[in-house]
């Protein structure tokens, strides 16, 4: 008797199973939902408010995903996803360094029916650019980001300098402010220096502005072991981490970096165009009003450039109602929402017509000067193998910045040999 | 055929069953792909079957190397402080007193909390601005305030801190069964002897002990190889690949590079040493029973 009841109780586990496998939705009910996977905002609200508004004029309802939103963390997220052609996803945020693999994977749908010359013209052309791979585009521009510098405006002032226009000058200067402020939780320097996508970012505008380059797009070959990259990364390794930056920024990320600048606690600040709203917020900032933005320094006056970053719209292309997701796309990308977007967060817009906005521009002055800088960013260079690259970079960069005993030289040639071994995969042929 | 047996096995399907689908087909699956050449944002090169082509070139790389290194360093650290924070804690709940119920539900609390949750908070412990440990160390002195997560030795460190506070009571279960199992005789034959709670502690309870150490050592070993999520959320694998553990080095070649037989050829390493660790400690485990009887 005892056996008889013990089978339905042991069998329990597989029954589980069964009844728990075909729960997926019906056909019907899809066309309906739209699934969009993003990370957290800095104003939830206009978020919140926009896909409302949305969801009310389609009919529709939008099921949201957040994200992590550290960029790596993110890309990793939603590579597994898109990997397992994951049909509960339909428009995702994509950053402006996915488009070439999402696009060769074939994770990412192409837009060019949706998205023609016409429209395309009304968006800045950096961005657009970042967007595109082997002639089709993939994304549509919503936010644009190039790193930028803040200083206290208040601190330079006082000790009659002008913001700094080279890297030597602005070490000088942040030592002078520290020597005289006698305020020993004073840092000269805060920015992004973990092992994380926004090390290459920081690292790479150095060697920019020093006439370097991270790898050669054209010959396929690298250019981080180069002299003049090189020479950027030992003035980074002697004269800002273990010169005058706050030592914790190896471990920060750009919240952790700018809680520092907001603090009061550094004098010179690289991040962003959203943390001139933070900075100047009188309940997140102890700085509010005493906060000035430029472009970034160069090694000469003017050879500077910030990285060009940003996030785009794009739709999977296991995607079961792409018209759909394009509706929604082409609204969350539009005017009226980037202007809301634009004055909640401060983060910086794609569209042309709105750096020609009066109403805009007066409530945000700092758009004048941007527009400039993004204008001159630099993008970093389109590839199917990006992630792989961006590896080895971290890798290197954090490895002679946290270890300064490492031989650079010799570093540096290892980290050139191992992306040239990832650039080869490009050469190859098809195999069959 | 009795039967008995048959309904044995019958009961033991369903068991058999989801072993087989959650546990040995992904490790298959695993050790197939190893053999295969295939990127997944480059679909035109093709899936092709590359032989030890994965394995030779793991042999060669010295990020790997560096990795296990990193991986063997944390168990070194870890087990050994796991073992004797365990051992102190069980002991301590062997022992009747008021309060016992309480000290085990407490002692519980860390192996119960998800550890994307608990590292999370160590992260937020070491952090330098807002972090306990810097106030538990400098208190107000702002200027001393130390950042642990940006120097390579003390962020592997932090790392391997958390994993102890998140596993000793683990160790302390097994432990404390072990315990229990001591029959208390020994202990008053020893009293009428004469012996020392020192001399009872080192002749009596640590050689009864031996297998449930053995038990714990293989559990907590196997676990440790396999660390990742304290890495993922406190560290990424920085400061300068100080915390690259190798089940983390193998998930960034699987999902962020989209190395698929790379990431897999990691993960059956990673596998393959485990497997052989937990061969080693079950022979000795065997020994030791033996020997106790």
């Amino acid at each position: 008797m005892k056996d008889h009841q013990a089978i339905p109780l042991g069998a329990a586990p597989l029954l589980f199973l069964l009844v728990s496998v075909p729960a997926g939705g019906g056909e019907a009910r899809a066309a309906s939902v739209l699934h969009f996977v993003g990370w957290k905002s800095e104003a939830p609200r206009v978020w919140d408010e926009a896909i409302a508004e949305f969801e009310r004029r389609n009919g529709v309802r939008v099921v949201r995903e957040v994200g992590p939103s550290s960029s790596t963390q993110f890309h990793d997220l939603l590579a597994q996803k898109l990997k397992n052609r994951d049909r509960s996803l339909d428009v995702f945020l994509m950053d402006v360094i996915w488009p070439a693999e999402f696009a060769s994977a074939g994770w990412a749908l192409p837009l060019d029916r949706f998205f023609d010359r016409a429209a395309q013209d009304e968006f800045l052309e950096a961005p657009l650019e970042a967007g595109r791979y082997g002639g089709r585009i993939y994304g549509v521009p919503l936010f644009i980001d190039a790193g930028v510098l803040y200083y206290r405006a208040d601190l330079l002032a006082k000790y009659r300098l002008e913001p700094p226009r080279t890297w030597t000058h602005l070490v000088e200067q942040a030592r002078t402010i520290v020597a005289r402020e006698r305020d020993a939780s004073l840092a000269g320097y805060s920015g992004q220096f973990k092992q994380y996508e926004g090390l290459v970012c920081n690292m790479m505008e150095f060697i920019f502005a020093n006439g370097g380059a991270l790898w050669d797009q054209a010959r396929l070959r690298s250019a981080v072991d180069g002299p003049r990259a090189v020479e950027a990364v030992r003035f980074v390794r002697d004269r800002i981490i273990h010169g005058i930056a706050h030592r914790g920024v190896l471990a920060y990320e750009e919240p952790e970096s700018l809680t520092l600048f907001v603090q009061g606690r550094a004098v010179f600040h690289r991040n962003w165009p959203y943390a001139w709203a933070v900075a100047n917020d009188l309940s997140q900032s102890r700085i509010a009003g005493r906060v000035g933005m430029i472009p970034l320094p160069g090694f000469t006056p003017g050879s500077g450039a910030g990285a060009l970053g940003g996030w785009h719209l794009a739709i999977s292309r296991f995607s079961r109602n792409p018209d759909l997701a394009w509706r929604f796309v082409a609204f969350m990308t539009g005017e009226e929402i980037q202007r809301r977007i634009a004055l909640s967060t401060g983060r910086a817009m794609t569209r042309k017509a709105l750096y020609r906005d009066g109403e805009l521009l007066r409530r945000m002055p700092q758009l004048e000067s941007l527009r400039e800088v993004f204008e001159g960013a630099i993008p970093r260079p389109a590839t199917p193998v990006y992630a792989p690259l961006s590896s080895i970079l971290q890798r290197y960069f954090s490895a002679v910045l946290a270890r300064p005993e490492i031989d650079l030289r010799r570093r540096a040639d290892f980290a050139g040999r191992e992306m040239n071994r990832v650039l080869d995969l490009l050469r190859r042929e098809p195999e069959r | 055929m009795t039967r008995f047996e048959r309904s044995s096995l019958l009961l033991m399907l369903p068991s058999a069953l989801v072993v087989a689908i959650f546990g040995l087909y992904p490790v298959l699956e695993s050790v197939r792909l190893s053999f295969y050449r295939s990127i997944l944002t480059l679909p035109w090169l093709g899936t092709k079957r590359v032989g030890w082509e994965n394995y030779a070139d793991l042999w060669n790389d010295p990020v790997a190397a560096q990795s296990l290194q990193v991986t063997l360093v944390f168990l070194v650290a870890t087990i050994p402080a796991e073992l004797v924070v365990g051992l102190g804690l069980a002991l301590a709940m062997n022992r009747s007193f008021r309060g016992r119920g309480w000290l085990r539900a407490a002692v519980l609390v860390p192996w119960a909390i998800p550890t994307v949750v608990c590292s999370q908070m160590w992260r937020f412990i070491f952090n330098d601005r807002y972090g306990l440990l810097n106030f538990l160390l400098f208190g107000a002195d702002v200027r001393s305030y130390w950042v642990p997560l940006a120097e390579p030795g003390p962020a592997l460190a932090a790392v391997a801190v958390a994993e102890i506070w998140k596993t000793a009571p683990f160790a302390a279960l097994i432990l404390l069964a072990g315990l229990q199992t001591i029959p208390d005789e020994l202990y008053e034959a020893a009293a009428i002897d004469g012996a020392t709670a020192w001399q009872k502690f080192r002749h009596i309870t640590l050689p009864m002990l031996k297998p449930a150490f053995l038990l714990a050592l293989l559990f907590r070993t196997i676990d440790g190889l396999r660390v990742f999520d304290l890495v993922f959320v406190m560290t990424q694998g920085g400061p300068a690949d100080a915390t690259n553990v190798l089940s983390f080095y193998g998930y960034k070649k699987t999902f962020a590079e989209g190395s698929i037989g790379y990431g897999s050829a990691v993960a059956v390493i990673v596998f393959a040493l485990a497997m052989l660790l937990a061969l080693g400690y079950l022979g000795a485990l065997r020994r030791a029973r033996g020997g106790a009887r």
